[in-house]
C-alpha cells in the first residue's frame, strides 16, 4: 500500500474479484436456480447432398445439476436418412445395372453417371444417459450408457472417464475408456467378400437359389474398444488449452456389405463387379489440440487432429470458430459464430477406385469407398444466436460442406480417362437450436 | 523422419513444453470471471458437435480425438 | 433477532419496502405503481437477505458463520457460496497487505467501543493477537480449518454482499429501476425514468459547518452503488487521544488518525464497501488513497 504502482491496480483487482463472487447477471443466478431445475437443449438439422443422400436428425438433450455438483444427462436422437450413395462401381459409357442389397430388384444407371444405389432409407432412434459426480476432493468420475437402434443396426455401448484436478484446477488430468458393441444384420445378408453381384431377374425361379450362394450369413458383429487420455490446462484469465491422445481399436465385421469395386479389362470397361473386404481389425490412433481464447469480446476455439491407423490412413483436421457477441443489436444477447474447417486424409492402403481383372488373383482386401479413399473436405458455416425470453437460447445454423476425393496417383486406364472417377459432393446443413 | 513422424513428433514436443511451463501458468480462483462463461468452455455446444461428429464420422474416415470416437451407428 | 417482516406504501410514482436485516433499518424503493411487483420484489429480496444475514450473522448460533467458528481447529464443509465470499476475502487481505482481515473479530473481546476511556493493555491486546492472522486459515472448494480459538466475522462484507445479491435478483424480475439500501449500503438497477438519478442522502452527524450544524449531503446516483465505513458514533477518548474503532489486524490496535467515516461509489457494493475499508485502514492517507484510485468519495473526519 505504501508504493503508487500498486494502489493502481487495486480497484480493477477488486473488479475482477467482485466479478468473481457475484458472477456474471446470469450465471450467478443461475448457480442457485440450475441446482434443481433441468436444463433442455433441443434441436433439429437438415443434411442434404446434391443428388445424394439427405438427412435430417433431431437431438433432445436434458440436464440436471442436482447438490454436490452431481450431473445427469440424458439425450434421445432420432433421424433419418433417405437418398442415394455411391455403391462403389465406377462410371461407364454405357447404361449398367445393379441388384439391390436386399437382393429384390435391380437398379439402372445411365452412362457416364457414377452409379449411386438409391435402396437407403432407415431411421434410428438412439439413448444415451450418462451420469457425472465428485467422488473425493478434486476427482470427477463419469460413467455412461448408449444404444441405437435402426432396421438393420443395433450398438450397445458403456463408457467412463475419469478426471483429476490440480493447482487451483487450472490443470486436469483425464482417462476414459468406452467400449461398444454393434450388430449389424443387413436386407439380404452379408455377401461373400470378393464374390460376385449376381445380375439377373429376380423373378426367375432360380434366383433365390442363386442370390443366398452369394450370401455368407445373415448377420455380424463389431466391437469397438476406446482408450482416451486427456490434458486440459488453463495458460491464463483468457486462455486454456486441451491436448488429447486416443487409441481404438475395432474388432469384427468392418466390411460395408452394400459396397462393390468394379472389376475391369484393359481398355477401362466392367466386366465383373465383386462385394468389398475389409480387414476384420482396425487401430486407430489421435492426437488432439485444441485452445480457446477469450479476446476482448470475441471468443476464438481452434483445433488440430492428427488420426493414423494401421490401414494407412493419415487424417489432419483444423477446425476453428470464432464467437462474436453483437450486444442486443437484433434481439438479445445475440452472437454470430463464422466456422472453418479443413479436412485431409490419406488412402486405406486397400483402396482402389476399380481394378483390372489382370490383379484380382491374390487381393485379400479391397474397397473402392471414397470415404476411405484419399480426400480433401471443407466446410464454411455460420451461426446466429440470440436469447429470447430472457433466458432461452434459440440458434440457427448453416453450414456449405464439400467433400473432393482425389485419386492419390493412380491412373485411370481406358474410358476411365473420360469418366468422372472421383466426383465431388457437395452438402447443405442447416440447424435451429433452442434451449430453455 | 517421414511426415507423418515429424507431426506425431512436433506434437507430443508441444505436449511436454506445456507439461514443463505448468508452474507459471494458470489462475487465480477470484480471476475466473471470463472462463467460468459458458462459451469458454471446451465443449461449448456439445449438441453441434454431436450433431457434426455424426455427419463427418458417416462421411470421412476418422472419428473423435476430442472425445469417444466409438462405434454408435451404421451410418458408413 | 430481526423480526421477518416488510411493510409497503406508495407515494406518487413509486413503492416504498420496508423492513429490518442485520440490525439496520432497510429500505428497497421500485419506480412503479404496480402493487402486485412490489410485492414479489419485496418477498424475493427479503427472503434473500434474511437468508443472508442467517447464514453468515456472527451473533446467530444457528449461522454457518458461528459453525466454523464453534468447531475452531477441525474441519468444516462449506458450500459455493461461502468459498466464493472466502476467496473475496482472501483477495481484500493481500491487496491490504494484510489490514483487512476477517479474522480480527475477536480483538472485539478486548476493545469495547463504548466511548469511555476503556483502553486494553498492550499484553491484553497481544494475547487476542494470537488468535488473529488470516494465515492461520485453511480453505478450499469443500471444506475450511480454522486455527483453534481463531473466528471469522463476515460483518466487513456480509450487508455489502446483500446489497449486490439483492440488485442481481431485482434484475432478473423487473425492468423497472430498484434501489436497494440496508442500513445506509445501498445499490441501484439503474436510474429511475426519462435518465433522473436516484437522490441519496448520507447521514453524517458532524462535518464541520460554520455554524456547527449538522446537514445531510445528497448524492446524485445513476448507476452502480454506494457504501460507507467507519462509524462516527462508535470511539473510544483517553487522555485527550481519540481512538477510532477501525483496528489494525496486524498491531491489535486501532488505525491512528483515520476518518470518522467514509462513503464510496463504485460498481458494486461489496467493492464500495471495500475500498471504503481500506481507505480507513491508510489512516492519515486514506483521501490520498482514494484519490489515486481515481474512485469517487466522501469523507468525514
Amino acid at each position: 500500500m505504501k508504493s503508487t504502482t500498486n494502489n493502481k491496480n487495486i480497484k480493477a483487482a477488486l473488479t475482477v474479484a467482485t466479478a468473481a463472487l457475484l458472477g456474471t447477471s446470469h450465471s450467478s443466478q443461475a448457480q442457485t436456480a440450475e441446482e434443481d431445475s433441468w436444463q433442455i437443449d433441443s434441436a433439429f438439422l437438415y443434411y442434404s447432398e446434391t443428388d445424394r443422400v439427405s438427412a435430417g436428425e433431431a437431438i433432445i438433450n436434458a440436464q440436471k445439476t442436482f447438490e454436490d455438483e452431481e450431473v445427469l444427462n440424458l439425450k434421445l436422437t432420432i433421424d433419418t436418412l433417405t437418398g442415394s450413395s455411391a455403391n462403389g462401381a465406377v462410371a461407364q459409357p454405357t447404361v449398367q445395372t445393379f441388384t439391390r442389397p436386399s437382393g429384390n430388384g435391380q437398379y439402372q444407371i445411365n452412362e457416364n453417371d457414377t452409379p449411386l444405389d438409391d435402396t437407403f432409407k432407415d431411421t434410428r432412434v438412439q439413448l444415451n444417459a450418462q451420469w457425472t459426480q465428485p467422488i473425493a476432493a478434486d476427482y470427477t468420475l463419469s460413467t455412461g450408457g448408449h444404444l441405437s437402434k435402426e432396421y438393420d443396426y443395433l450398438s450397445l455401448g458403456i463408457n467412463a472417464n475419469l478426471a483429476v484436478d490440480f493447482d487451483r484446477k487450472n490443470s486436469t488430468f483425464s482417462a476414459g475408456f468406452s467400449f461398444f458393441h454393434d450388430t449389424f444384420s443387413p436386407e439380404g445378408g452379408i455377401p461373400k467378400p470378393l464374390s460376385s453381384m449376381l445380375i439377373g431377374d429376380n423373378n426367375d425361379s432360380n434366383w433365390d437359389e442363386n442370390f443366398s450362394q452369394t450370401r455368407l450369413s445373415s448377420d455380424d458383429t463389431k466391437t469397438t474398444t476406446d482408450f482416451l487420455l486427456g490434458f486440459t490446462q488453463v495458460i491464463n484469465r483468457r486462455m486454456i488449452m486441451q491436448f488429447n491422445y486416443s487409441y481404438s481399436m475395432v474388432d469384427g465385421y468392418l466390411t460395408d456389405p452394400f459396397k462393390i469395386v468394379s472389376v475391369v479389362n484393359s481398355n477401362g470397361i466392367t466386366q465383373d463387379n465383386i462385394y468389398e473386404s475389409r480387414p476384420s481389425s482396425r487401430a486407430k490412433q489421435s492426437l488432439y489440440a485444441q485452445s480457446m481464447y477469450h479476446f476482448e469480446t470475441n471468443v476464438l476455439d481452434v483445433s488440430y487432429r492428427y488420426m493414423w491407423d494401421d490401414w494407412d490412413i493419415a487424417s489432419h483436421t483444423i477446425d476453428s470458430r470464432l464467437r462474436i457477441p453483437l450486444g442486443d443489436l437484433w434481439g438479445k444477447e445475440s452472437y454470430v459464430q463464422p466456422h472453418a474447417r479443413f479436412y485431409q486424409q490419406s488412402a486405406a492402403e486397400f483402396y482402389r477406385a476399380f481394378i483390372q481383372k489382370s490383379d484380382v488373383t491374390g487381393i485379400e482386401h479391397i474397397s473402392a469407398d471414397y470415404r476411405i479413399g484419399e480426400m480433401t473436405a471443407y466446410t464454411l458455416g455460420l451461426k446466429f444466436g440470440t436469447l429470447i425470453n430472457g433466458e432461452n437460447e434459440l440458434s440457427f445454423r448453416l453450414e456449405y460442406y464439400r467433400q473432393t476425393p482425389t485419386g492419390g496417383g493412380r491412373e485411370p486406364i481406358g474410358v476411365l480417362n473420360d469418366l468422372e472417377l472421383y466426383p465431388t459432393v457437395d452438402a447443405v446443413i442447416g440447424q435451429v437450436t433452442y434451449s430453455f | 523422419m517421414s511426415f507423418s513422424q515429424k507431426i506425431k513428433t512436433a506434437l507430443l514436443v508441444m505436449l511436454v513444453v506445456s507439461f514443463s511451463g505448468c508452474a507459471n501458468l494458470g489462475v487465480e480462483p477470484w480471476e475466473r470471471d471470463l472462463l467460468a462463461k459458458k462459451e469458454m468452455a471446451l465443449n461449448a455446444s456439445p449438441v453441434d458437435s454431436a450433431l457434426d461428429d455424426h455427419i463427418y464420422f458417416s462421411k470421412e474416415a476418422s472419428s473423435g480425438g476430442k472425445s469417444f470416437g466409438g462405434g454408435g451407428c451404421g451410418c458408413n | 433477532m430481526t423480526t421477518k417482516q416488510f411493510t409497503i406504501s406508495q407515494c406518487q410514482d413509486s413503492h416504498s419496502i420496508n423492513f429490518n436485516a442485520m440490525a439496520s433499518p432497510c429500505e428497497i424503493l421500485v419506480q412503479s405503481t404496480d402493487i402486485g411487483l412490489a410485492n414479489k420484489l419485496a418477498n424475493e429480496i427479503c427472503t434473500e437477505v434474511w437468508r443472508i444475514e442467517d447464514k453468515y450473522n456472527r451473533y446467530d448460533n444457528n449461522s454457518v458463520c458461528s459453525k466454523i467458528n464453534e468447531k475452531a481447529g477441525h474441519r468444516v464443509a462449506i458450500d459455493e457460496e461461502t468459498f466464493l465470499l472466502l476467496n473475496f476475502a482472501e483477495q481484500c487481505y493481500q491487496l491490504s497487505e494484510g489490514l483487512f482481515d476477517i479474522s480480527s473479530g475477536c480483538l472485539r473481546k478486548v476493545w469495547t467501543f463504548d466511548c469511555t476511556n476503556n483502553i486494553p493493555s498492550e499484553a491484553e491486546v497481544n494475547q487476542v493477537l494470537k488468535s488473529v492472522g488470516w494465515r492461520k486459515i485453511q480453505f478450499d472448494r469443500q471444506f475450511i480449518t480454522l486455527a483453534k480459538n481463531m473466528e471469522i466475522d463476515f460483518g466487513g462484507i456480509g450487508k455489502e454482499y446483500a446489497v449486490d445479491r439483492s440488485i442481481l435478483l431485482a434484475k432478473q424480475i423487473t425492468n423497472v429501476p430498484v434501489l436497494v439500501n440496508l442500513g445506509g449500503d445501498l445499490a441501484v438497477t439503474e436510474s429511475r425514468h426519462n435518465n433522473m438519478p436516484w437522490q441519496v442522502a448520507i447521514e453524517h452527524p458532524d462535518i464541520e459547518r460554520a455554524d456547527k450544524t449538522t446537514a445531510d449531503m445528497i448524492v446524485s446516483l445513476h448507476s452502480g452503488a454506494l457504501a460507507t465505513s467507519g462509524d462516527s458514533r462508535r470511539y473510544l477518548k483517553k487522555d485527550g487521544q481519540h481512538y477510532g474503532h477501525v483496528l489494525n489486524a496486524k498491531t491489535g490496535w486501532p488505525i491512528s488518525h483515520a476518518p470518522r467515516s467514509i462513503t464510496v461509489v463504485a460498481p458494486q457494493c461489496i467493492q464500495a464497501g471495500i475500498l471504503a475499508t481500506m481507505a480507513l485502514l491508510q489512516g492519515k492517507q486514506a483521501e490520498q488513497f482514494l484519490a489515486d484510485q481515481d474512485v469517487k468519495y466522501w469523507s468525514r473526519r
